[in-house]
């Protein structure tokens, strides 16, 4: 059949932080190849260096006999090499007609429209599948979407089609679909490469696949070879993370979720009847891979999102309904996992990030009058007890790295009187001495008598800092397990299909 | 002002080469004091030579616009006439924005205001003694009033305040031709107002030219904003609220309620501005009372930083613009329009030069 | 009511109403674009003056001055769009500030070059063999300026380019979502600058409408608040040309009628009617917000486009 793209030692840093090092790959045509790994391990940053989006640190990337050199996404695409993004490139109003003929312009607009609806209905045919040329792209379902996005690239000519992710957003009879769709391309001669984290679509639809891990390639293999046990291995890796049982404590249950629901049915990133419950003083480690309801579970305990059904109770309270304020002021802390966007105001200056919630709770002074002394010597304790490196309280946050940013989220959150700490990713995108610390901070926390819930997709920190692990799969609980536990029964549940 | 930006952006490609714009993460403060010293400068620069193409001579500027604006009592007096309502204005315009709530209906609340004060005067309602304090009282809720359905809309609607805020300076226009040309018109039939009451109705003089106690209103409001900004609980929360509403949010403020009450404060400042104008200085309702106030108020708001000590100082100087631009009126024979020219061109300026304060350019060579 | 006095007014409604057609169309190239444009007041006062300036100084051609009046808009938008698409400003501040600009650049200039207050020739009003002596339809369609027929023209053209052409295709797009089309590798900057350029030029020639077709003078200001009409407009309308005539007879049929109830000695809450435009457009935004209908407006308006990569 022949390769039909080939990358050579691929390796890429953002800011100084490597998110691929020494990948090689080889694609061949009219195959499917999976590339499976985690969130976070580097298969769309590899993809988007094949499409011509990023440019490599280092490597070289053969499409067919042509070095791809100073690629970008127009000679990608005029190549031949399509992606279909986790995020639609669709003008939303438009129909999906449009949206193809802005893509692929050809001609005179009336002629090239008329051109573009015959062969979208065409091609669809081909696929298998039926899409009206004339709808409006707001109007039709995220399935349908990514089906214009396909023919899209199809129509623009693409022999290589990456697929990034494209399952995460579909309910299961559409990722079927899809993924049938996938066979039929591949069927023609084409390439393609489907991205994702869901190992159970390997096996049966796919040719070969390719596990990453940390930026690593870690195996090619036939997929008829590979098994789930040896895949999950591979995706999750074997690290043996140093265990801190901790033995079972006196504290009373303080958080209980009761049959959850949270957005579409059955769909990604939704809660699908999630119960759980926390007692005090212990970590309650939530496991899983990215987009199975982590955030709307984050969201729904601090009291951003309500739930559709079900019931949160806090120490016996029905709070289910209760707002952000009512549940900070029962002793609810938050560390959310995008720290810019929802723990800082990065133009804002350190001590009154520190402050605010003290502030809006008279720790520093009344209505009238804040005590802007006092917050800066307050502050001060602060940076000094959490070692918030490079920070003064006149500081702005924004200037602060992401471990020092993180820190001074904790030390807002972090009050004596901290009932329940829920916490999300915490670690993410920070170095080894970062974690530690924020590790010590949380557990320590713990040794307090609060209830922690830590969510996070970083497994190795589940296993560190956890008494009790919850696995996370499609909006709820599939399995818990008391620390220590066997890394491969929670990797197999969290990748498993449930 | 501020417009949210991430990542680095190549731009704009030449033949000559690449040019590429990189978001800062840090600018030393002196050197984004530098950037904006230097478009004010070349503002300044530019509105010099418009004048001076159009016979003001340097001789000319420096006698009008400083000489004897700023260095002389009675220019001096006019100057502090002229920035009272500027003030206010300056002050609703920094609240509102503080909020990230673009509030571009000041004039519309500052004709409301003056209605206010006016419905309270014309009536005779109250007794004589306290008429300025309730005057004052229907000027600050008139102006309130005036921001309540574009902040409803809003918040409830979600309905673009930009141009909720702008329509309504128009409907407020319009209602108060009504007023002038209907049941409040003089009886000299000319289209303003009966005239308010001496001594009861009016702000008095303060003993310094034409200057009335309308700046003391003006003072006593920059003072009360600095507090509320600078030093009250909900002064903090509005700046968070303004920085990052979804953080706000999330550590439990409670961010609807900041932002309807910082914007009905806006709204009331701004009323509060056409009653220093109506009782200050025209003593009457005229139909073109409000005229200009919007553009000024924002541009000061925008040179401020929504500060309100800056605000102050901005509004002094820009007075100071208006009383010249009203002396080289009459000696110089150029039109009105010469003052928002000159405004126009420091604020286009200054806006430009953002983008350096924004961005770091890197130009490079193919 | 009279019939003289219905035909009076429907003869008069297109002169009130073409400035604001022509006006709204300009805006909405530039807004389909996703610039917002608040600079309206401003262009039509620099295609006001331009086109008195260019009539009396060049033989008193009224098309030379129309061509003023293109220009002067077009020139205006350009100091516009370096400031909002080339330095990415606040799309209102400079706004707000070109109005000024214009208000106080027109009146300087009118004063200095001496072309304030002299009446012109300006347009006369066709008369069509025949047609225009068809009595009722005569004078309300055939008895009208040339610029009448240019704008309706213009209207057509315009909503061709917008919708029949991939020209409006990628403008289009580049208003709703620049992000995806800059991933095709269109240009956004490039036609963001052009569609304000050249709508800017759209809303002068509105300007140069009044001096030549409708006043027949130029006075400092005497734009008189039609530049945010139009701007009501063209949320009025959908951004969407057609409506945009709807809504310009509506609204320039006020303009149109007020004085001739008044003459007529009818009492008429005046300034009630004159605040119609202005309700109008909020209840339509407000109805579109409750029945959550998407009243068309370009979905990245307003909003500086930067490129957000990590290369």
């Amino acid at each position: 059949m022949g390769t039909a793209l080939s990358l050579r030692d691929i390796s890429k840093s953002f800011d100084g932080r490597p998110a691929l090092a020494d990948v090689s790959l080889d694609i061949e045509w009219g195959k499917v190849h999976a590339l499976l790994g985690e969130n976070g391990a580097g298969k769309s940053t590899l993809m988007n260096i094949a499409a011509g989006l990023y440019a490599q640190d280092e490597g070289r990337v053969f499409f067919g006999d042509t070095e791809l050199t100073d690629n970008d996404p127009r000679h990608a695409k005029s190549l031949g090499i399509g992606m279909v993004h986790q995020h639609f490139k669709l003008v939303f109003p438009f129909t999906v007609a449009e949206n193809v003929l802005l893509a692929n312009p050809k001609g005179g607009y009336g002629r090239g429209l008329a051109e573009t609806k015959r062969q979208i209905v065409e091609q669809s045919g081909k696929l298998g599948f039926a899409l009206d040329p004339d709808a409006p792209v707001d109007s039709l379902s995220v399935a349908e979407q990514q089906r214009a996005e396909i023919i899209k690239v199809l129509l623009g000519g693409a022999r290589l089609i990456i697929l990034d992710e494209p399952t995460a957003v579909l309910t299961d009879e559409e990722a079927q679909a899809l993924l049938s769709t996938m066979r039929v391309l591949a069927g023609q001669g084409n390439a393609v490469i489907l991205v994702t984290h869901k190992l159970h679509e390997v096996p049966a639809y796919t040719d070969v696949v390719t596990v990453m891990r940390g930026g690593r390639k870690i195996e090619t293999i036939a997929s008829k070879e590979a098994t789930p046990a040896d895949l999950t291995k591979m995706m999750v890796g074997s690290a043996l993370a140093e265990i801190k049982h901790r033995p079972a404590t006196e504290h009373g249950v303080v958080l209980e979720v009761q049959d959850a629901t949270l957005g579409r049915a059955d769909g990604a990133g939704a809660l699908n009847g999630l119960s759980m419950q926390v007692r005090g003083g212990e970590i309650y480690g939530v496991a899983g891979v990215g987009g199975n309801g982590q955030t709307e579970l984050a969201a729904a305990l601090i009291g951003l999102k309500s739930l559709e059904s079900g019931t949160i109770l806090m120490e016996g309270d029905n709070v289910t309904a209760a707002d952000t304020r009512t549940l900070r002021r029962r002793g609810v802390a938050f560390v959310p996992a995008e720290r810019m966007a929802y723990g800082l105001a990065e133009d804002m200056s350190v001590a009154s990030n520190y402050a605010i919630a003290g502030v809006d709770r008279g720790e520093f002074g009344g209505p009238l009058w804040t005590r802007q002394g006092r917050i800066a010597a307050t502050t001060q304790t602060a940076i000094s007890q959490f070692e918030i490196a490079g920070a003064a309280p006149t500081t702005r946050a924004g200037l602060l790295s992401g471990g020092n940013a993180q820190k001074l989220v904790l030390a807002r959150e972090l009050r004596e009187d901290a009932r329940l700490l829920v916490v999300h990713s915490p670690t993410r995108g920070l170095d080894v001495r970062a974690c530690a610390a924020v590790h010590r901070i949380l557990m320590e926390a713990r040794d307090r008598g609060a209830a922690i819930v830590l969510i996070s997709e970083d497994l190795d920190e589940i296993f560190k800092i956890s008494d009790r692990i919850g696995v996370i799969n499609r909006g709820r609980i599939v399995g818990e397990f008391d620390a220590p536990a066997d890394r491969h029964e929670v990797g197999a549940l969290m990748v498993g299909h449930a | 002002m501020r417009q949210e930006t991430a990542g680095s952006v190549p731009s704009v490609r030449h033949g000559v080469g690449r040019i590429t714009l990189e978001v800062r993460q840090r600018l030393p403060a002196w050197k984004h004091g530098l950037y904006l010293a230097t478009s004010l400068g070349v503002g300044l620069l530019i509105s010099v030579l418009v004048l001076w193409a159009s016979g003001v001579g340097p001789k000319g500027i420096y006698e009008e616009f400083v000489l004897y604006t700023f260095f002389n009592a009675k220019g001096l007096s006019n100057v502090l006439v002229e920035c009272t309502p500027l003030i206010l204005v300056g002050l609703s315009a920094a609240l509102a924005f503080r909020v990230q709530f673009w509030n571009i209906g000041l004039e519309g609340q500052l004709i409301l205001g003056g209605m206010g004060a006016a419905f309270v005067a014309l009536n005779d309602y109250g007794p004589p003694e306290i008429r300025l304090w309730l005057m004052l009282a229907g000027a600050l809720a008139g102006g309130a009033l005036w921001t309540l359905v574009p902040l409803v809309l809003k918040l409830k609607l979600n309905v673009n305040e930009i141009i909720s805020t702008l329509l309504l300076n128009y409907v407020a226009f319009q209602l108060l031709q009504d007023r002038i040309y209907g049941a409040w018109q003089a009886a000299d039939r000319f289209p303003h107002s009966a005239q308010f009451d001496a001594g009861i109705e009016r702000l008095s003089r303060i003993g310094f030219g034409d200057v009335g106690t309308g700046i003391y209103v003006a003072l006593a409001a920059a003072v009360v904003v600095w507090w509320l900004i600078d030093r009250s609980r909900f002064g903090m929360f509005m700046t968070f609220v303004g920085s990052n509403a979804r953080m706000s949010k999330a550590v439990g403020l409670p961010v609807t309620a900041v932002v309807a009450g910082t914007v009905l404060l806006s709204g009331a400042l701004s009323g509060l501005a056409g009653f220093v104008v109506v009782a200050g200085q025209e003593y009457r309702l005229t139909a073109g009372f409000a005229g200009g106030y919007l553009f000024s108020g924002i541009v000061i708001a925008f040179l401020a930083r929504n500060n309100p000590v800056a605000a102050v100082v901005v509004a002094f100087l820009l007075g100071g613009l208006y009383v010249g631009g009203q002396s080289i009126q009459v000696f110089y024979n150029l039109p009105a329009g010469v003052i928002d020219l000159l405004q126009a061109i420091v604020v286009m300026c200054v806006t430009a030069s953002e983008l350096f304060v924004r961005y770091r350019i890197i130009w490079r060579r193919q | 009511m009279t019939l003289e006095f219905l035909v009076n007014w429907l003869a008069s409604m297109p002169v009130a109403a073409a400035p604001l057609l022509l006006a709204a169309l300009g805006l909405i190239i530039s807004e389909r674009a996703g610039v917002l444009n608040l600079s309206a007041e401003g262009l039509m006062l620099a295609g006001a003056l331009a086109a008195a300036a260019f009539y009396q100084e060049l033989g008193s051609n009224p098309w030379l001055g129309m061509l003023g009046a293109f220009l002067a808009g077009a020139a205006l938008s350009v100091l516009f769009a370096v400031l909002v698409v080339v330095m990415r400003a606040n799309q209102v501040v400079s706004g707000l500030a070109i109005v000024f600009f214009a208000i106080g650049l027109t009146s300087l200039l009118g004063t200095l070059g001496g072309w304030t207050d002299t009446a012109l020739a300006g347009f006369s009003k066709l008369h069509v063999p025949v047609l225009s002596d068809i009595p009722v339809v005569g004078p309300v369609l055939f008895r009208q300026d040339p610029w009448v027929y240019l704008t309706v023209v213009l209207l057509v053209a315009v909503t061709w380019v917008l919708f029949r052409t991939n020209l409006g295709l990628k403008l289009r797009s580049v208003g709703h979502n620049p992000h995806a089309v800059d991933s095709m590798g269109i240009d956004v900057l490039g036609i963001r600058f052009a569609a304000v350029v050249v709508g800017g030029g759209i809303v002068g020639l509105a300007g140069g409408y009044l001096v030549l077709a409708s006043a027949k003078i130029w006075v400092d200001e005497m734009t008189n608040g039609r530049g945010w009409i139009a701007i009501a407009l063209v949320i009025f309308a959908g951004w969407h040309p057609w409506r945009a005539l709807l809504g310009a007879l509506i609204f320039g049929g006020i303009e149109a009628l007020i004085p001739r109830v008044l003459a007529s000695g009818a009492v008429l809450p005046q300034y009630y009617v004159l605040m119609t435009p202005y309700i109008a457009t909020l209840v339509v935004l407000v109805w579109a917000a409750v029945n959550k209908r998407d009243l068309g407006a370009p979905r990245a308006l307003g909003m500086p486009f930067v490129r957000e990569d990590r290369r």
